[in-house]
């Protein structure tokens, strides 16, 4: 057949389908190149993206032990519902948040707060979305499986508190990093992520960069599912180190003890060496229970439980220790004497002051407890007599009082290992107020500075650290709870990409004492007086022991009327002490709030633990004791 | 059968044809295997391919007149076979669509794609066998309706893809028959307007679905896809074409797109993908060129052919392999939508690889043939 004969043109019509056929072909390269050529890279990446998922391999914190080796703090392997962004990362899922909270019993608020956050994240963050998950929980993800992809189950490591509420404003806890805190540049740059557990609180928090490990992760592919097909590379975590505290469990235990017992089961006890700083005992009731923190904060019931602790009036979450301040009553009249001795308002030989049963300001008596006639300084310790001190604080004029603020370094805080320290508040923070507001300083402010009420505010932890250093020749030290890091090794080869540097032990950086420079008499004078208070029928003459000689001072801060028994507004009772006098081992400090006279509450909680360091320490004194009373 | 071959005959028997089908389909069965090394997919293509040769080399041998006289006998059966499968308990239900029938031995055949050649040759016997001259509309509504029933049944089951493959085939004979290129051109601006109408018609009345909503909105705007709805296709798509670059993946089978299941159907319609993705750009323009030099060897038998109804045969064969590459390639490519078109001789299906080889036995056939007259 010759088309070209056809009338219609046929040979052509046959060239256009031609044509129109590498039209077509041509089309489909040139879509080729474009896809292949020019954005090859781009979706080489793309693909490489869906497929490589790290999946972090958490790394166990380092563990709390007291500083004979006992445990106090630990992390336990438990199962937690995760929640992945990326299935959900371009789809509404407000529809979820029923099922979830049906399906899982989570808070409402909490789920939305969540998902509202994880939306923001990258596609590949992965959040906790509930701890500790029953065997309930965790059939409902795996039979959810298809409908909610982005549910896994994950093993991870919990926070375990085996003490409960005890010591827990020391140890703090643990708890995920907040958006608020993420958005920190100081923090960016640590490489934090969304989800990370940190430290929240005491130790956990003042330590926790060497508490935490340095995660590890898995690089794996997965299928479109997200199901895991091979795995290409494990870079296995570094633990965190290990901390040895200085606190001694067993006293502990007996403060924690003796503060369950007090009339209001409010107060603190701290117990120092005050040879070196090292904290044996900080107790602060009421308290709380870590472990809710940390397993319950995602269910209903366990957020009403947190949100408690913040609206209750008596303020658990509030380390009395070092962030109450308390009006130090007597017991101020410590470091007030070492200071009259150090400016020479009195002396060694001549330490008389008249007590005169009160003094009189303008047209104002403030009283003093007794008569006590003439007294020298240590009689004046021993007996608390407030009138000696109206007029050694005169004396010494307001001026003297801030000189000694600043020896005793009570303007500011001790620097105790642990987060939010508050500092002592007196004369020297006030006075700018005080002469801004009444026009000058009057002489009734510094009466009552004198022993220790109105413009003196101290937290327990800087009474304890300022009266231990009579015991101890004027050596102020740091008070602080670390012993020592335990050392960590090396992760992988130095020349590797991956390799994590061994991490060295240490101990706390002691800083040289402070040196309150006294005299040996004026030392001795202070002291003397201190000791009198327990074995001279001073105010605390009912902790008078055998073999076992305790320095200490009363003091009963004012919190509505002095002495005056008003409710649950009594006074608080205060006792700073140490022991042996002469060669002192341990110093505790005890207050109990709102429960009156000095005397009559610190005392027997500072007895109750001299008791349990006794009995650890020297139990043939303890037996002494025994045979004695008999 | 060889025998009645005179020797004549054997030596314009299209050598070179023959050879890119069977090189084109080898390829296929390779990147079959790329697409699934696990299952059998891939040695299954290789027994069909035996079985499409034989029926190539048959079909070859024959004397297509005497086919394209039979024709109506073809369509019929044609038409039987495509009621039957819509019948329950003799046509399976894959993936909603009632489209195969079940064999023993054999496995499962696709009746629609078979029944083109019929179709085909009806089409050719009738418009082969007119007088020269301008078509007339009576002429058109005879070509529409030969057409027309086989797609209706091919609508019941349903197979918008397979149906959709049938409109090349009449649009080539009318064509070719004379129509008018007014006419043509009518139907083009028509094609134009109405299309778009149509779609906006149907999305306002419901008629068309929620997932064929989205498998057009994703062309416009792949990054906006679902990742989990029906869009995503596409966009895997794109990213596995895309990441085959230059030269292909090399060794990294494990990880490919269609191992870890981002990509459907790697096997069947995205067979060009796992192509992009193994052979890159240089194995795509291979492909392509491979199949331009079997459409010009095939254009060019149509130009020799011994008479009109073998030449339209021949375009017809031309115009429907040209539109299903095209089609799937497209699809593949991110710029047509995911319609259900194998990729001729690449695609694994037994149905497909033997219509196909069957289409080409009639071209070598005809080329065979044309000095006869």
């Amino acid at each position: 057949m010759k088309l070209n004969d056809q009338a219609q043109n046929l040979g052509f019509r046959v060239g256009v389908i031609q044509v129109l056929a590498f039209i077509l072909l041509a089309i489909l390269g040139v879509r080729l190149y474009y896809l292949q050529i020019v954005k090859g890279e781009y979706y080489s990446e793309k693909a490489e993206n869906q497929r490589i998922r790290f999946i972090p391999i958490p790394a166990p914190r380092g563990a709390i032990f007291d500083r004979n080796g006992k445990l106090l703090v630990d992390s336990r392997p438990i199962y937690n519902v995760t929640l992945s962004n990326e299935p959900i990362k371009r789809i509404d899922v407000s529809d979820r948040i029923e099922d979830y909270m049906r399906g899982l019993n989570v808070d409402r608020q909490f789920l939305i707060e969540r998902l509202n956050f994880i939306k923001k994240q990258p596609e590949f963050e992965t959040l906790v979305l509930k701890e500790n998950a029953t065997i309930q929980d965790i059939v409902w993800v795996e039979s959810h499986n298809s409908e909610y992809p982005e549910l896994r189950i994950e093993l991870q490591p919990q926070r375990f508190y085996p003490h409960g509420k005890m010591m827990a404003h020391v140890l703090g806890y643990v708890g995920e990093i907040s958006p608020k805190q993420l958005e920190k540049p100081e923090v960016k740059e640590k490489g934090f992520r969304p989800g990370d557990i940190v430290g929240k609180g005491g130790l956990e928090q003042y330590y926790d960069e060497f508490l935490r490990g340095r995660p590890g992760h898995r690089k794996v592919v997965v299928d479109s599912r997200g199901r895991v097909q091979n795995e290409i590379e494990v870079v296995p975590p570094q633990a965190g180190q290990d901390l040895i505290s200085t606190i001694d469990l067993d006293l502990q235990i007996a403060a924690e003890e003796q503060l369950a017992n007090s009339v209001t089961k409010r107060g603190t006890i701290i117990s120092m060496d005050p040879n070196n700083g090292e904290i044996l005992v900080m107790a602060s009731a009421p308290s709380f229970d870590p472990n809710t923190f940390v397993t319950r904060s995602t269910t209903p019931e366990g957020r009403k439980e947190i949100s408690g602790y913040y609206t209750n009036e008596q303020r658990p979450l509030l380390n009395r220790a070092i962030q109450g301040r308390y009006h130090p009553g007597s017991t101020w009249k410590i470091p007030e004497s070492v200071a009259a001795l150090q400016q020479g308002a009195i002396t060694v030989a001549r330490s008389n002051i008249v007590c005169g049963g009160g003094i009189t300001i303008g047209n104002k008596h403030t009283r003093c407890m007794g008569n006590h006639g003439s007294p020298a300084l240590p009689y004046a310790i021993t007996k608390s007599c407030d009138g000696y001190y109206y007029r050694l604080a005169l004396k010494m004029g307001i001026e003297g009082l801030i000189k000694m603020v600043e020896e005793f370094e009570y303007d500011k805080p001790t620097g105790v290992d642990l987060p939010n320290e508050k500092a002592t508040r007196t004369p020297k923070y006030w006075k700018p107020y005080v002469e801004k507001r009444e026009g000058k300083w009057s002489d009734i402010r510094t009466v009552f500075a004198s022993i220790g009420q109105d413009t003196v505010e101290a937290t327990p932890i800087s009474m304890l650290r300022a009266v231990s250093v009579v015991g101890v020749e004027g050596k102020m030290f740091v008070p602080h709870l670390l012993k020592e890091f335990k050392p960590v090794s090396a992760i992988g080869e130095e020349a590797e990409p991956n390799f994590i540097p061994e991490r060295a032990s240490f101990g706390f950086s002691h800083a040289e004492p402070k040196i309150i420079e006294m005299t040996p008499q004026q030392n001795k004078l202070v002291l003397e007086g201190m000791w009198g208070v327990v074995n001279a029928g001073g105010t605390a003459a009912r902790l008078k022991m055998a073999n076992f000689e305790i320095a200490g001072k009363t003091g009963t801060a004012q919190v509505a009327a002095l002495g005056k028994d008003v409710g649950k507004n009594k006074d608080h009772s205060w006792f700073v002490s140490f022991a042996p006098a002469y060669k002192p081992e341990i110093a505790i400090i005890a207050l109990i709030e709102n429960s009156g006279f000095g005397a009559s509450h610190a005392v027997p909680a500072v007895k109750g633990v001299y008791d349990a360091y006794l009995l650890k320490n020297h139990p043939n004194i303890l037996e002494g004791q025994q045979i004695a009373k008999k | 059968m060889v025998a009645i071959i005179e020797k004549r005959n054997f030596r314009d028997f299209d050598w070179l044809v023959a050879l890119l089908a069977v090189a084109i389909v080898c390829f296929g069965v390779w990147q079959i295997y790329n697409a699934q090394p696990e299952t059998t997919y891939w040695s299954k293509q290789i027994t069909g391919l035996f079985i499409a040769l034989v029926a190539l080399i048959v079909v070859a041998t024959s004397d297509y007149r005497r086919i394209i006289d039979a024709a109506p006998f073809f369509y019929g059966i044609g038409l039987i076979l495509l009621i039957l499968v819509l019948v329950p308990g003799i046509g399976m239900r894959i993936n909603g669509q009632q489209a195969w029938i079940k064999l023993p031995l054999v496995g499962q055949f696709q009746p629609s794609e078979f029944v083109k050649i019929p179709v085909v040759l009806m089409l050719a016997k009738y418009f082969g066998s007119r007088k020269a001259g301008t078509l007339r509309l009576k002429e058109v509504i005879v070509g529409v309706g030969i057409l027309a029933v086989p797609l209706a049944l091919i609508m019941f089951e349903p197979d918008a893809g397979q149906a959709m493959t049938y409109f090349p085939i009449l649009a080539v004979v009318l064509f070719l028959s004379a129509v008018k290129i007014r006419y043509v051109a009518l139907t083009i601006v028509a094609g134009l307007i109405f299309v778009p109408l149509a779609y906006y018609i149907g999305v306002e009345t419901g008629k068309i679905k929620g997932y064929q909503q989205e498998r057009i909105k994703v062309i416009l705007d792949p990054e906006a896809a679902d990742p989990r709805g029906y869009g995503y296709h596409t966009v895997q798509s794109m990213i596995t074409v895309g990441k085959g670059s230059l030269t292909g993946i090399k060794g990294d089978t494990d990880n490919s797109q269609s191992v870890l299941k981002f990509l459907p159907e790697p096997h069947t319609d995205f067979i060009f993908a796992v192509t992009a993705e193994n052979t890159g750009f240089v194995g795509c323009i291979s492909l392509l060129l491979a199949y331009a030099l079997l459409l010009s060897r095939l254009v060019a038998g149509a130009k020799q052919a011994g008479d009109r109804a073998g030449m339209l045969v021949i375009m017809a064969i031309v115009g429907s392999l040209t539109f299903q590459i095209f089609i799937n390639v497209g699809m593949t490519l991110g710029f047509l939508p995911v319609i259900g078109v194998p990729l001729p001789l690449m695609s694994a299906g037994l149905s497909a690889v033997l219509s196909t080889f069957i289409a080409i036995g009639f071209v070598i056939s005809i080329k065979m043939r044309r000095f006869v007259n």
